[in-house]
């Protein structure tokens, strides 16, 4: 019953003619619904006061230092995967599909972060080159996400086209044990994803996969595998002469 | 005096325009030929100037002289996105290689200036305008660049699709008016 309800409200949005066309906003204007006193999209300029606050008013440095609660998070992330795990074929299918919500995570990482640090600056500048960025993914994107750098960044010696993030105990998969059957899974394709989200923001388009590593130290250790496609890395040659 | 602004997508899709009627006094730009000529000629002299000046203009004397006599080179919404357009090659020339955000003016075309903003997303903003005003511009973009992040971390916004928003355009619009 609850679901019927927002799809009636779709379709009396498709039929009635809004001036902005498919805005999919509930507080379009429709006066077959007693929604409350929403503001209808139709107005410009100033909101009245007492209207829905939008985004557009809240300030972005807000939450810069606010923290979210892991076990919160936990909860949420293991719903995610179990959510998952009941659509998809196999561990691969399972893993792009994380590798898919991190992407839209870290889209928005990547715009945000660069605006909390640039913002206030005269002249703010972003990255060109690739190793500045992935020195900027391996600190401030897992401090801006996870509240600390990571742990190390590797260059592959075999081929030329790989990079690897380590993380010793990433955050999101403290909590999860994967059976052992799927001992190749790794969730942590939700950080794979946010990190390939940030690197093609920047214009580095790459493949970006998570294994685990563990060793006696860490059993979580977990590599967060880079490969960059052939036309960033020629293009990294000819701007290096 | 008018501005145009472009938002486009890292694929060139466009996302947002918006065009600005500025109340403010404009500086006295010289553009060489246009100002010693009436201006019904112009229109004419323009296919000239972009036809030496090698751009592409082919479709562009064609409007000029199908349609009704224009003032200046660049009144026509189809001239104003050619001249967008164009400058789009200027733009990731110097996007590849400098790393600052906001690349002043890429681009000239008869009196109108094209200037550009780039995104760490790889998101141009792009700003057509006839009289400079360097401060004023790089203030506006950065506001629309804030607007633009908050539009972004919407969940429900789709990346890369056009922006519809109605409190967007009227901050925009407002920030146009503020600093242009």
């Amino acid at each position: 019953m609850s679901y019927a309800q927002p799809h009636a409200r779709f379709s009396v949005l498709s039929n009635s003619s809004l001036s902005s066309g498919e805005h999919l906003s509930p507080a379009a204007s429709s006066s077959r619904f007693s929604l409350p006193s929403a503001p209808s999209i139709n107005t410009t300029s100033t909101p009245k006061p007492g209207a829905r606050p939008n985004i557009y008013d809240r300030q972005l440095n807000k939450t810069r230092t606010t923290e979210v609660s892991s076990a919160a998070f936990a909860f949420l992330f293991s719903e995610v995967v179990q959510y998952t795990q009941k659509r998809v074929s196999g561990i691969n299918d399972l893993e792009r599909r994380l590798n898919t919500l991190g992407y839209r995570i870290g889209t928005r990482v990547l715009e945000l972060m660069s605006w909390r640090t640039e913002s206030a600056s005269k002249a703010p500048k972003r990255e060109t080159r690739f190793l500045p960025a992935l020195m900027s993914i391996h600190t401030h994107v897992w401090r801006a996400v996870f509240g600390k750098a990571a742990d190390a960044i590797e260059k592959s010696v075999e081929n030329s086209d790989e990079y690897m993030i380590i993380d010793n105990d990433p955050p999101i998969t403290r909590n999860i044990s994967v059976p052992r059957d799927m001992s190749s899974l790794s969730c942590s394709s939700f950080t794979a994803g946010i990190v390939e989200a940030v690197l093609d923001g920047l214009g580095f388009s790459a493949r970006v996969t998570a294994h685990n590593t563990p060793n006696d130290q860490f059993p979580n250790r977990t590599t967060i595998l880079i490969k960059l496609e052939k036309s960033v890395l020629e293009r990294e040659e000819a701007l290096k002469t | 005096m008018s501005h145009h602004l472009f938002l486009l997508s890292p694929s060139d899709t466009p996302l947002y325009n918006l065009t600005h009627y500025s109340s403010k006094p404009s500086q006295s730009t010289s553009s060489p030929l246009a100002s010693n000529l009436p201006s019904w000629s112009t229109s004419a002299f323009a296919g000239t100037l972009t036809a030496l000046s090698g751009a592409s203009s082919a479709t562009q004397t064609q409007h000029g002289q199908g349609g009704t006599v224009k003032i200046g080179a660049g009144q026509d919404r189809h001239v104003i996105q050619m001249i967008a357009n164009a400058s789009l090659d200027a733009i990731e020339e110097v996007m590849r290689k400098d790393s600052v955000m906001y690349l002043k003016s890429v681009d000239k075309f008869n009196e109108w200036t094209v200037s550009a903003f780039v995104t760490p997303g790889n998101m141009k903003f792009v700003l057509l305008h006839e009289s400079r005003n360097d401060d004023g511009i790089k203030a506006f973009f950065s506001d629309v660049w804030e607007l633009y992040v908050k539009t972004m971390l919407n969940p429900f916004h789709t990346a890369h699709t056009p922006i519809r928003s109605a409190v967007f355009d009227s901050r925009v619009r407002a920030s146009a008016k503020k600093y242009l």
